[in-house]
């Protein structure tokens, strides 16, 4: 009696990396098929944008402002990160929803990797981040602000932008296997769009006074979004690429970590 | 134990103070269709959530397919096909999607996974469907989705929580039929249940699950003989008139549960003494509204080891 029915005589990695790619691209459907999840944090930076640039089109002229083109090219990453915080809210509402409906059993009633379940998610808010990274500067490089440093610039904001979306994901399937509701899990993220404009996001830090400055100064965002804003205005650093991956990627081992002990704390409940 | 597709010795579930799942003790012979029924909140469902590796034990052991649920709990999933209550379906995916998600999770690669999966969806009739999104499934189209799913990689022993639950009845015949097929067909079926016609229906034994713990077991027809005498019930047109009507019937035999309004005893001696039965309340008086004797039924069996009617049990007659 003792024999498993289907037999994996397939290699183990191979299998789960089958299995990373299937729950990747389920991920990645349930975002394209539901237009709710994904138009609004396309639309919404580029509203904003707009907005910004109007209003401060004259702030690029002060002294202690950034060489730029234009302010377009200034919020051109903070753009970005806000549109990535938008659908980074998905990887965690999503799970939640899951475990709401059932179908996270569902998943961990097969025999699939433990961890291919987590990998998964984070893998459908990468596909997303890194379309939307791309749609945004398409439409701004319309518009006339292009990243200087180019499509190897390019090419690292996108990575940035992955793992930025990686790593608030992480937050949220945080908080998603905590509590097991959607609803908790999208309460949470109006904190990160605070957390987002108490930083240099769209407007330098060197422009700021008192407490406001310290707490952009010290800000995870800003210490992302300032070597990301020199890749779009000024040319390719390598220095400001590893900055920005390498304070990205502590954010992500720290939510991450995090995300891991909520999932074994939940695989434990059952 | 080891040779029996489902065993478990002194299962038990607690939730804090609660104790869900209350010693139970079972045992599934290979090739037989084995159903657990009782009310809601009986514990049918954290049993079932036990065996298939969801839920971990308080206390107790259970062997799924040969495997330890806690110790070899992986080797146990690779055995089992699950079709849990609700049939949770992502309403975004396709029937075709989702089937190939379920091959790749059980390990199949991509060409056996497609293959299994146009078998299995002409097997439950979804082949015209398959490429639609399941939010526009109807009840019985998920469901048969469900079974489809747990059958993707040819389990040896198969799970069904509430298989029919909110069915209605050509969606539930049908999910009987195709239930009875893979039985044919050598799979063993686990089966959770609150409808006294499916278990009679479907299995070839029965639990009776009460309050965590089994209350009966045995094939139907054995735990319908142990009941013993027929139900008599009868409704009294004036409610007044009850305690005369319960004093008259005692005469006849032991008082049995009975819905609201009605009065049931089994009555000894069958329906050789219903006559008799009908002259004694119209001497005293007793208008009687409607009258009926049942061969003992499963919701006798029930009501025997508990003392209460099943849920749902009116509902399931008509």
């Amino acid at each position: 009696m003792a024999s498993a029915s289907t037999e994996v005589s397939r290699s183990r990695p191979r299998v789960a990396i089958e299995q990373v790619w299937a729950l990747t691209v389920r991920s990645t459907l349930a975002t394209w098929r539901n237009p709710a999840n994904w138009i609004p944090g396309v639309v919404f930076p580029l509203v904003l944008a707009a907005v910004y640039s109007a209003q401060f089109a004259d702030a690029t002229s002060l002294p202690a402002f950034p060489e730029v083109d234009s302010f377009l090219q200034f919020v051109l990453p903070a753009s970005i990160l806000q549109g990535i915080a938008f659908n980074a809210s998905n990887a965690g509402s999503d799970m939640a929803t899951d475990i709401e409906t059932g179908f996270f059993d569902r998943l961990i009633a097969s025999p699939v990797a433990r961890q291919s379940i987590l990998i998964g998610r984070l893998g459908g808010a990468a596909v997303a981040a890194g379309a939307q990274a791309i749609i945004l500067m398409v439409v701004f490089l319309a518009f006339g602000a292009p990243v200087k440093s180019g499509p190897a610039g390019a090419a690292a904001i996108v990575v940035i932008s992955v793992l930025i979306a990686v790593a608030l994901s992480g937050f949220g399937l945080t908080v998603a296997l905590r509590t097991g509701s959607a609803e908790a899990t999208q309460a949470m993220f109006p904190l990160i769009f605070v957390v987002i404009f108490i930083s240099s996001a769209f407007f330098p830090a060197a422009l700021m006074r008192g407490w406001y400055q310290s707490a952009a100064e010290a800000n995870p965002f800003t210490l992302i979004v300032n070597p990301t804003r020199d890749l779009v205005i000024t040319g390719w650093s390598w220095a400001d690429f590893g900055q920005a991956v390498g304070v990205t990627g502590l954010v992500a081992v720290f939510s991450l970590s995090l995300a891991y002990r909520a999932y074994l704390s939940r695989l434990a409940m059952a | 134990m080891t040779t029996k597709p489902v065993a478990a010795e002194g299962l038990v579930r607690e939730f804090g103070e609660i104790r869900a799942v209350d010693g139970i003790d079972l045992e599934v012979y290979t090739g037989e269709i084995f159903a657990f029924l009782g009310p809601n909140g009986a514990g049918k469902s954290t049993t079932v959530r036990m065996l298939v590796t969801l839920l971990r034990p308080t206390a107790g052991v259970a062997r799924v397919a040969g495997f330890d649920v806690v110790a070899e709990s992986t080797a146990v999933r690779r055995s089992i096909g699950v079709a849990l209550q609700d049939a949770a379906i992502d309403p975004l995916m396709t029937g075709n999607e989702l089937l190939h998600l379920q091959a790749i999770l059980h390990g199949l690669g991509s060409k056996a996974a497609d293959a299994r999966r146009g078998e299995l969806l002409a097997r439950v009739g979804l082949t015209a469907a398959a490429d639609r999104r399941v939010g526009t499934y109807s009840g019985g189209m998920r469901r048969r989705l469900d079974l489809a799913l747990a059958l993707i990689h040819r389990p040896t022993v198969l799970f069904l929580d509430e298989p029919t639950t909110g069915l209605d009845p050509t969606s539930r015949q049908a999910v009987w039929e195709e239930v009875r097929t893979l039985n044919d067909e050598g799979t063993t079926v686990f089966l959770t249940t609150q409808y006294l016609e499916e278990a009679d229906q479907l299995a070839g034994r029965i639990a009776i699950i009460d309050d965590g713990r089994i209350v009966r077991e045995g094939d139907p027809e054995t735990l319908k003989d142990q009941v013993g005498d027929p139900t008599l019930r009868i409704e009294v047109a004036d409610a007044a008139m009850c305690d005369i009507a319960a004093a008259v019937l005692a005469g006849f035999g032991d008082a049995r549960p009975a819905r609201a309004g009605r009065l049931a005893i089994g009555l000894r001696g069958g329906a050789a003494n219903l006559a008799a039965v009908v002259r004694a309340l119209d001497d005293q008086g007793v208008p009687v509204g409607h009258v009926e004797l049942d061969s003992p039924s499963l919701d006798d069996v029930f009501a025997d080891a508990t003392g209460r009617r099943l849920e749902g049990a009116a509902v399931d007659a008509s």
